[in-house]
């Protein structure tokens, strides 16, 4: 393929933006799919009213409905209303609102973070704990986050813009959920949890971040397109007539929900119907612009666009571009439905590429033609955004709402799944380089060099980190182990891929029928992985143990105090697991309820539908209809700094007993004689400043700092992650999510990092009060890791990841490591060596600290700067102050 | 410029970009959102714009009595894709 071209064929332009280090050639986004990025870097986040305006007028009118009926009644409603807006120069249409960066609030899973200050219920929301995070989460003030209100745009929930003209209306919708939203009813029934108010603490001390049952109910899953795909909707809705007429006044054996079959079977009708309508208002307004326009291409675009989604409102696709504007409006409508971070397209490289194939074979679609499509689709994907409180938005996400598509892997009989198709899309994220989808390629040793060294190069060029590399065996052994009970097996667990930024979420095998051939193409499956205990901020907890249960930056009491006098590891080993054990009971159960309420009231009817096996079932998630179920997880922040800490804590003050418990409080509640990180602006280790008088606790310090730190491949230091990991791993099964199933650990920071580190005193390690965290799981802390990537490998190495649902390692290399054709190789080898030793993932910023300085000082200048986080790409401008400072204190490797 | 019904965003020929500006289908140019809509100018159907409109006293409110419960509304929803939208005989009336 000509497009292909390899490093040392390229021949486009030399880049001049700073972003861009590389001295070899950095490729450019086709014209199309440059003026439409250009579009968006030039939106404002942009919210409105209209969705949910429509859904809960619908909604208040269906009092007494059966629920599933009464929501599908007014999601249909909603979908049928939404305003359709299409751009100059679209290939791919439909978004989430009218605006090119549009989203909009469910006020029926949660209404009060987002009304006025003064308004009762956020007063209500800062009482009970939940918003205590928007206190310690900032966004990035630059790029297209409305920071600030502004002429007659109101800024809401710190990020979004909405139009002021649209805010009275806005609040009387929220109103009249109050009492009825999932965060209220859950509210209402979580406090009949015994030991309830230290759930409140928890979150008030900001020891767990937020609460996904009324936040992020889905998510950091992989969609399933199958269904529509083979079917098309009309299609679809006679299955549905099918199954409700054979389900009809029917339990079948099934006494307890076995009549509920009929209810799902009308709800999916009428959401279908609603979709339908969405799609065909769409076509309209290319009918309408097509009639309109002098420009005679332009006006033949419109006509083709207006062709494509007339035909699919009602039929299966019958092209590349069919399917691929498919694929689309119905990941649009999935997000559409509930507030989702991390529904990722999976393998769509894969499940497109019949239609691509067939479309090469006949002569009606070439390789640049292709790669337009993937790149414009990319802008799409980058258009996403989600519209949570900022604790939510900003605190966990960044902005970023991580559409992960994945790459690779095996087919079903255990071949190479890479094909031509997915090097196209290589190429679309190196041209085109944007946030999403952000890319991960499913290494195996069976994939073929080519495209394993065109994988290696997009990390080199793209400028993004991505794709990330993750290990296709370590995966697929964690699936079998967690979903072997519910029915998977080897060929099956085949199918996975990545859900959100790096949740290895299960995945089913489809035969997609075109044409006179029959494809497997692979879809999710499983039920979100978004869901559960998320996040516990590791060191907080072991600060708390230290301080007996107290939290010293609040002085409120968020466990019992212990009593131990902590006079040796083990005891204070045993009082780390017992509150950790504490946390997880009280967050389990509460998050059960709300999840529980979600299922009953807010449930999903068209991601449901797409799933298997909702649509043989004739249950939606809520009553199992997903094939896999035991998805709810445990979420951890702040493993190494914990780590950290008790191996300094295990040689400093037990082994050597270089000072004593007493003398080590004092440091931590004198910040190790610094100031405060919140009174400097600056949030990572390296930019601290002495208080006055701060001298008289050098010396703990310098033995804290100096103490056995991890990812230098030193058993004191790794042998506590291997403790930690062990039990931990062991803990998170014996604990039941709503559905029945254990749950799992989850090993990802995602942005955690910076607001718990932002609630965290100093730690034992050396790290000082309000700093961020090593970011991930098995990143070192900046500046410690002194032995080279290798040694870190090591450390990183020393449990098996794959008892986890995933392990993250960034690594920041200096751009001079990886130049030339060697240094792609050389970036190849790396990243084997560390999956061969049974690692799970990591990823890379090629990017120099210096330049990362300079965008911070002059953001201007940095518009299309795009670094790696914690399993994400972001936009430089738009992450948040105490991100950017860890990013750029990262350690930075000038060789491998 | 005061959103009077006259702004590029109350045309029917403005794609809004954000909550700020948009782009003009006819020139292809990006123009503000509150800005002076020109002499193509197209009404937007909105509800403030029906003839089953009827303005609260609480700025920008309003209900909608084409259904009998007469649900709120506001006077700048887009009526776009409304099968009750009926249009005033003098649209452009100041609200």
């Amino acid at each position: 393929m000509d497009v292909l071209r390899s490093e040392s064929t390229a021949s486009d332009d030399r880049s001049t933006t700073p972003a861009v280090e590389l001295a070899e050639t950095r490729r450019r986004p086709g014209p199309r799919a440059k003026r439409l990025l250009d579009l968006y870097l030039a939106a404002y986040s942009s919210a409105t009213n209209e969705f949910p305006y429509w859904y809960t007028r619908r909604y208040m009118q269906l009092d007494g409905e059966i629920p599933v009926v009464r929501r599908a009644t007014a999601l249909k409603e909603a979908f049928s209303h939404l305003t359709p807006t299409i751009y100059p120069g679209e290939l791919i249409a439909m978004g989430k609102a009218h605006y090119y960066r549009g989203s909009f609030p469910m006020p029926w899973l949660s209404e009060a973070y987002y009304m006025a200050k003064e308004d009762e219920l956020y007063q209500a929301a800062l009482a009970k704990g939940a918003t205590s995070a928007d206190q310690v989460s900032r966004f990035g003030s630059g790029g297209g986050n409305v920071t600030a209100s502004f002429g007659k745009v109101v800024s809401i929930a710190g990020k979004f813009g909405i139009r002021q003209e649209e805010v009275p209306a806005l609040l009387a919708v929220a109103r009249s959920w109050r009492g009825k939203s999932v965060d209220d009813l859950g509210h209402r029934y979580e406090q009949m949890v015994p030991g309830y108010p230290r759930k409140e603490e928890i979150m008030r001390s900001i020891v767990c971040m937020f609460d996904s049952g009324f936040t992020l109910p889905q998510g950091r899953e992989v969609i399933n397109y199958y269904y529509p795909l083979q079917h098309g909707f009309d299609g679809l809705l006679a299955l549905l007539d099918e199954r409700r007429a054979e389900v009809a006044g029917r339990a079948d054996g099934d006494g307890l929900v076995g009549m509920n079959r009929l209810y799902f079977y009308q709800a999916a009708r009428l959401v279908l119907e609603g979709i339908q309508a969405w799609i065909t208002n769409y076509a309209g307004e290319a009918r309408r612009l097509e009639t309109r326009e002098a420009d005679p291409v332009l006006r033949q675009e419109y006509g083709e666009l207006a062709e494509c989604l007339e035909w699919i409102a009602h039929h299966p696709p019958r092209t590349f571009r069919q399917a691929m504007q498919l694929c689309w409006t119905a990941h649009v409508a999935v997000l559409n439905e509930d507030c989702i971070s991390g529904l990722s397209p999976g393998r769509l490289g894969q499940v497109l590429y019949p239609y691509y194939r067939q479309d090469i074979q006949a002569g009606e679609l070439t390789d640049p033609e292709a790669l337009e499509l993937l790149e414009v689709l990319r802008v799409k994907f980058t258009c996403l955004d989600c519209f949570a409180s900022m604790g939510v938005v900003g605190g966990v996400l960044s902005g970023n709402t991580f559409n992960n598509l994945s790459l690779g892997g095996l087919t079903p009989d255990g071949q190479p799944a890479s094909n031509e198709l997915e090097e196209l899309i290589l190429e679309a994220g190196i041209r085109c380089a944007s946030p999403q989808p952000t890319l991960s390629v499913l290494y195996d040793e069976k994939l073929p060099e080519q495209f394993l060294l065109k994988a290696t190069e997009c990390t080199k060029l793209a400028g993004t980190g991505y794709p990330a590399w993750v290990s296709n065996q370590t995966a697929m052994n964690f699936l079998l182990d967690q979903f072997g009970r519910e029915g998977m097996t080897p060929r099956e667990v085949r199918a996975w891929a990545i859900g959100g930024c790096l949740e290895t979420s299960p995945c089913s095998w489809m035969e997609l029928r075109l044409a006179d051939r029959s494809y497997p193409i692979p879809g999710g499956s499983g039920q979100p992985t978004s869901v559960g205990v998320h996040f516990v901020s590791l060191p907080k907890i072991l600060e708390l143990v230290l301080f007996d249960g107290l939290d010293r930056r609040t002085g409120r009491r968020v466990f019992e105090p212990h009593g131990q006098p902590l006079e040796s590891f083990e005891q204070l080993f045993e009082c780390l697991q017992r509150y950790f054990s504490q946390a997880v009971e009280v967050l389990t159960r509460t998050n059960n309820i709300q999840h529980d309420i979600w299922r009953k009231n807010n449930m999903a009817v068209f991601h449901s539908l797409l799933k298997p096996d909702c649509l043989d079932r004739g249950h939606h998630i809520g009553e199992l209809g997903y094939r896999y179920n035991g998805t709810f997880n445990i979420e951890t922040c702040g493993t190494i700094n914990l780590v950290n800490s008790l191996a300094a804590l295990h040689t400093r003050l037990y082994r050597e007993r270089a000072f004593d418990l007493e003398a080590l409080q004092e440091a931590i509640l004198h910040n190790f004689g610094y100031r405060p990180a919140d009174q400097l602006g600056s949030y990572s280790l390296a930019d601290q400043q002495k208080a006055e008088g701060g001298e008289r606790f050098d010396r703990i310090h310098h033995l804290c700092l100096t103490a056995p730190k991890y990812g230098n491949d030193d058993p004191q230091a790794d042998t506590m992650l291997a403790r930690w990991e062990d039990w931990f791993c062991a803990m998170c099964r014996t604990y039941e999510s709503l559905y029945g199933k254990p749950l799992y650990p989850c090993q990802i920071s995602v942005s955690t990092h910076g607001p718990m580190g932002a609630a965290t005193l100093a730690t034992p390690d050396g790290r000082l009060a309000g700093t961020t965290f090593a970011d991930a799981s098995m990143s070192a802390y900046p500046g410690t890791d002194r032995n080279g990537p290798y040694a870190l490998f090591t450390s990183a190495t020393c449990w098996d990841h794959s008892r986890s649902q995933n392990s993250q390692l960034n690594l920041k290399l200096h751009p001079s490591v990886v130049q030339g054709r060697t240094g792609t190789r050389k970036l190849l080898e790396l990243t084997r060596n560390y999956l061969r030793r049974g690692a799970f993932h990591i990823q890379y910023n090629i990017i120099s600290s210096q330049t990362l300085r300079d965008a911070q000082q002059h953001p201007e200048n940095y518009r299309g700067l795009m670094v790696r986080v914690a399993g994400f790409t972001q936009y430089w401008v738009e992450l948040g102050k105490p991100i950017q400072d860890e990013v750029i204190a990262r350690t930075e490797y000038e060789g491998v | 410029m005061e959103p009077d019904g006259h702004s590029h965003m109350d045309c029917r020929n403005y794609a809004s970009l954000d909550v700020t500006r948009g782009i003009c289908h006819r020139t292809k140019e990006m123009v503000m959102a509150e800005g002076a809509g020109c002499e193509e100018f197209e009404p937007l159907p909105r509800c403030k714009l029906c003839v089953h409109y009827e303005p609260a006293e609480t700025p920008y409110l309003g209900r909608c009595l084409a259904e009998q419960d007469r649900p709120m509304t506001y006077p700048d929803l887009a009526a776009v894709t409304c099968a009750w939208f009926e249009g005033k005989a003098e649209p452009l009336a100041k609200q």
